[in-house]
């Protein structure tokens, strides 16, 4: 308190010769009794969350490392290639699986081994599950979102249609890609292995993909989106069987 | 460029007053003048301000083409339930728009003209952007935003016709302990309702910077739209719980009992404020820099916290300093 008194006074007095300077009551000292009372009962609320986590996307750091020991328990995951991806923006193509969260982990897992957050496209905009996967750090799958977000140097992770087959790669929508082109940021392709049962799941990350032929108008997405399907589909193909969790299982998907 | 007179309207506001205070201690404004209905809150020095409702159209009209402004700045915008309630708002700014942006365009010296505009323009319908740039579609969900989207094409249109440049500044909600704001207001109530269920994030600017701003469109001379906003973002429990606040959460149906009770305490909630607190209210101010020179560095934290470090008012008598000479306050 006399910390603030002194440093109101010395600034006061800059401007004028004789000034008497008021106290002030810092503006968290409330003055009546109901004020006291509400400050005593939000007291220990007020320290559960007292600083801000979110960023300018909505991904909340604290909620991801609240929930990052319970996806440990589901996913235990390995990723490689993370050398490829540069210091800055990048557009990372994952192949998908129906009802796996790929792209939930797979950003997390990039995250943990990069040091930096990882976005994910195609979060839901509805309540309450849009706010918690903005929260894990989804964003929408929308082609402008996906720009702002490369334009500021942020990795986002964008799924190809997600298959019941693990070893099939499924086909990369041409405009989610269009953004990494206009923004000139580098296109990354990734094949995701994991199991419906067990935790081991595997994340491999490509160099650079560059496209055939320099294109000027759409057909450059498009293009390049055809060759990312056959680029994740030979990673796919290297990554090997079909993981079941189920030794059994597995051995007969192997067909 | 130097020499050059400028116009503000809406200077009696707090934001008008800062943007005023700025272009006096600018080298390439001449003379400054400014019209509002509210006198100034700032002292101002080379300023010459005229006390004229926008509604007046003929004085409106006099008084500018006797300034004949090179630039002119457009904060006569009325944030629904700031100082009016949303109609008043709506009504106020449509007739500022057109009579001062109409009178403006009549001045054969004009060049440039800037407009406050909003974030609110975007709109937060499903599916849309969650930080939408300048290039996304305008698509207002709330009376603010439509607000803002008429303010815009009236600007662009008087421009285009007179063949002059026009900004539109898109400020995020300009906070500041001593703007008359209605996030600001319902923020620093004791208990404050917020969506439990979505809690998104939203980003503010300080008053400073979004004055900064608006100067430095005029400066630069820009032409098309930017967004300002500070750097960071939080959510409304946040920054409930930063102002050491009771957290009341709401589901749904409850929303609008609250609002009513609201209005009780002074802090009535407009739609888009409530807009804001179930679907968060982002910008990609990225931009701002390379266009304007300038970007706000000012965490939305660090705004938020100075919202709530508003120091009481002292009553000098109750203290028993009454006698003792002047006060500081």
């Amino acid at each position: 308190m006399s910390t603030r008194r002194e440093q109101i006074t010395s600034k006061a007095t800059e401007h004028a010769s004789s000034v008497t300077v008021v106290p002030l009551t810092p503006a968290t000292e409330p003055r009546r009794p109901l004020g006291r009372a509400v400050q005593a009962v939000t007291r220990p609320v007020a320290v559960v969350w007292p600083r801000p986590t979110v960023d300018e996307w909505g991904r909340d750091t604290r909620f991801v490392e609240a929930l990052q020991p319970f996806a440990r328990l589901r996913w235990d995951v390995t990723v490689g290639g993370q050398q490829h991806i540069g210091g800055g923006a990048a557009l990372v193509l994952i192949s998908t699986r129906r009802l796996a969260m790929t792209a939930v982990y797979v950003s997390w897992a990039i995250g943990d081994v990069l040091g930096r957050p990882v976005r994910f496209a195609g979060r839901p905009d509805t309540v309450p599950f849009g706010p918690w996967m903005r929260r894990a750090g989804g964003i929408l799958a929308h082609p402008g979102e996906i720009a702002s977000a490369l334009r500021a140097g942020e990795i986002v992770v964008v799924g190809a249609s997600a298959t019941s087959n693990p070893r099939q790669a499924g086909t990369v929508d041409p405009t989610l890609i269009e953004p990494a082109l206009r923004e000139h940021v580098p296109v990354h392709v990734a094949a995701t292995m994991n199991t419906m049962i067990g935790r081991q799941a595997r994340v491999e990350i490509a160099p650079r993909l560059l496209p055939k032929r320099a294109r000027r108008g759409p057909l450059a997405e498009v293009e390049l989106a055809e060759q990312a399907q056959r680029a994740m589909q030979d990673l796919l193909d290297e990554l090997g069987g079909n993981r079941t969790g189920l030794g059994v299982l597995g051995w007969i998907a192997e067909g | 460029m130097r020499g050059q007179r400028v116009l503000v309207s809406g200077m009696g506001s707090e934001l008008g007053s800062l943007v005023a205070l700025q272009l006096e201690s600018e080298p390439w404004v001449g003379s400054l003048e400014g019209i509002d209905v509210d006198p100034p809150r700032r002292r101002l020095r080379r300023a010459t301000f005229h006390r004229i409702d926008p509604t007046d159209r003929g004085r409106v009209l006099d008084t500018v083409t006797r300034f004949d402004p090179h630039v002119l700045i457009h904060v006569a915008v009325w944030e629904p339930d700031a100082r009016v309630h949303t109609k008043r708002a709506r009504e106020l700014t449509e007739s500022a728009a057109v009579s001062i942006l109409g009178a403006a365009a009549e001045c054969p010296a004009l060049q440039h003209i800037v407009v406050r505009s909003a974030a609110e323009i975007y709109g937060r319908r499903r599916g849309s952007p969650t930080r939408p740039d300048e290039s996304a579609m305008i698509d207002p969900t709330s009376e603010f935003g439509h607000i803002a989207a008429a303010l815009e094409t009236v600007a662009a249109t008087a421009a285009t016709r007179v063949g002059v440049t026009a900004a539109a500044v898109r400020l995020a909600p300009v906070v500041g302990p001593h703007v008359p704001s209605p996030l600001g207001r319902l923020l620093r109530l004791p208990g404050v309702p917020f969506s439990v269920l979505a809690d998104p994030p939203f980003a503010v600017v300080r008053d400073f910077d979004a004055a900064h701003a608006l100067v430095a469109a005029a400066r630069v001379g820009l032409d098309g739209p930017v967004n300002v906003t500070s750097p960071g973002a939080v959510t409304a429990w946040q920054a409930i719980v930063r102002g050491r606040r009771l957290p009341i959460p709401l589901v749904g149906p409850e929303w609008a009992i609250a609002r009513r009770v609201s209005v009780l305490f002074g802090a009535p909630i407009p739609d888009h404020v409530a807009e804001m607190l179930h679907r968060g209210r982002l910008i990609d101010g990225g931009r701002a820099q390379d266009l304007l020179g300038f970007a706000p560095t000012t965490t939305t934290a660090e705004v938020i916290d100075s919202l709530y470090a508003w120091p009481s008012v002292i009553h000098v008598a109750r203290l028993g300093l009454a006698d003792t000479g002047s006060a500081a306050s």
